[in-house]
């Protein structure tokens, strides 16, 4: 019979299956960039695989800055969470400053062979001609490839 | 000839817009959701209840539509909500319907890759709102 009042209880842990939260904001009211970003983030990471494999390696500060609404964020990488704040804050490893028009269009970016985004589509041509009219500027491009890579990865809903 | 703002002969003219508009037509291929637009009241500016514009898009084409209440575009699988004055800046281009989500001026209740993947098609229709010629009703 089932004893109602155990004395001892089984000596197993009970392993907790919920996941913790992938996407959380540092601020108290997320700016409307800052939720669109994160939850565009947490929405791609969730729908894909790779793209999970991908948060979950990646550790790094970047900074987005829309240039014609003056605001920005950035986006706290920590190798399966993401922490997302309003406006710049300082150490990113890369800053990406743009129009809003582009900052949409880098999230059109398709990838393509070896997990590189394809510059050779229509919207591929269009950021790489911002890129060199300098409409679109990245800091710490230098060094930070693979980590640019990986970050266009995670945005891109293609 | 000018239509009174969020009329039932505005949705017709924009529907007409919307069709005749090749740019959409490619870039909205492959949309099969409904998409609402909640005008919200603003009284002062003689726009006294909020409306609603259901709009039945389906692959570059705008199969309808339809202006009522906020309540039956509130049910689209994408809803975009921001007061009359806003909306009234983007069918003038005073404000980028892009950068008016970017910033909160408009507020989006939906799938959001999904919404990101069609920008183009989503722009282009914000173009063609402001083609539609329209008496506003806080006009003099």
């Amino acid at each position: 019979m089932h004893d109602a009042c155990p004395g001892h209880m089984a000596r197993r842990k009970l392993k907790a299956k919920t996941k913790a939260k992938a996407v959380d904001y540092a601020d108290q009211e997320p700016s409307a960039f800052a939720s669109m970003l994160g939850g565009l983030i947490e929405a791609n990471v969730q729908s894909s695989e790779a793209k999970q494999r991908d948060f979950d390696s990646l550790a790094a500060r970047v900074g987005i800055w829309v240039t014609d609404i003056d605001e920005g964020v950035t986006l706290d990488f920590k190798k399966g969470s993401l922490v997302v704040h309003n406006g710049l804050q300082p150490k990113r490893n890369i800053t990406i400053r743009a129009e809003a028009d582009t900052v949409m269009n880098l999230s059109n970016l398709k990838i393509g062979l070896f997990g590189m985004p394809v510059y050779y589509d229509e919207v591929g041509r269009g950021v790489a001609l911002k890129l060199v009219q300098g409409r679109l500027k990245i800091d710490g491009l230098v060094g930070n490839l693979a980590t640019l890579n990986t970050v266009t990865r995670i945005f891109s809903v293609q | 000839m000018a239509v009174k703002a969020f009329s039932d002969e505005w949705a017709k003219q924009f529907k007409d817009e919307v069709n005749r508009s090749s740019v959409y037509k490619s870039a909205a291929k492959g949309w099969k959701w409904t998409v609402g637009l909640v005008v919200e009241a603003e009284p002062d500016k003689n726009f006294p209840e909020s409306v609603g514009i259901a709009m039945d898009l389906f692959d570059g084409e705008a199969r309808d539509i339809k202006v009522g209440p906020a309540t039956e575009a509130q049910k689209c699988d994408f809803v975009i909500t921001a007061p009359y004055t806003r909306w009234k800046q983007v069918a003038t281009k005073e404000l980028d319907a892009t950068k008016g989500m970017l910033q909160g001026k408009l507020k989006l209740k939906g799938d959001l890759p999904t919404i990101v993947r069609y920008t183009k098609a989503s722009q282009e229709m914000t173009e063609c709102t402001t083609r539609v010629p329209v008496i506003w009703p806080d006009a003099n």
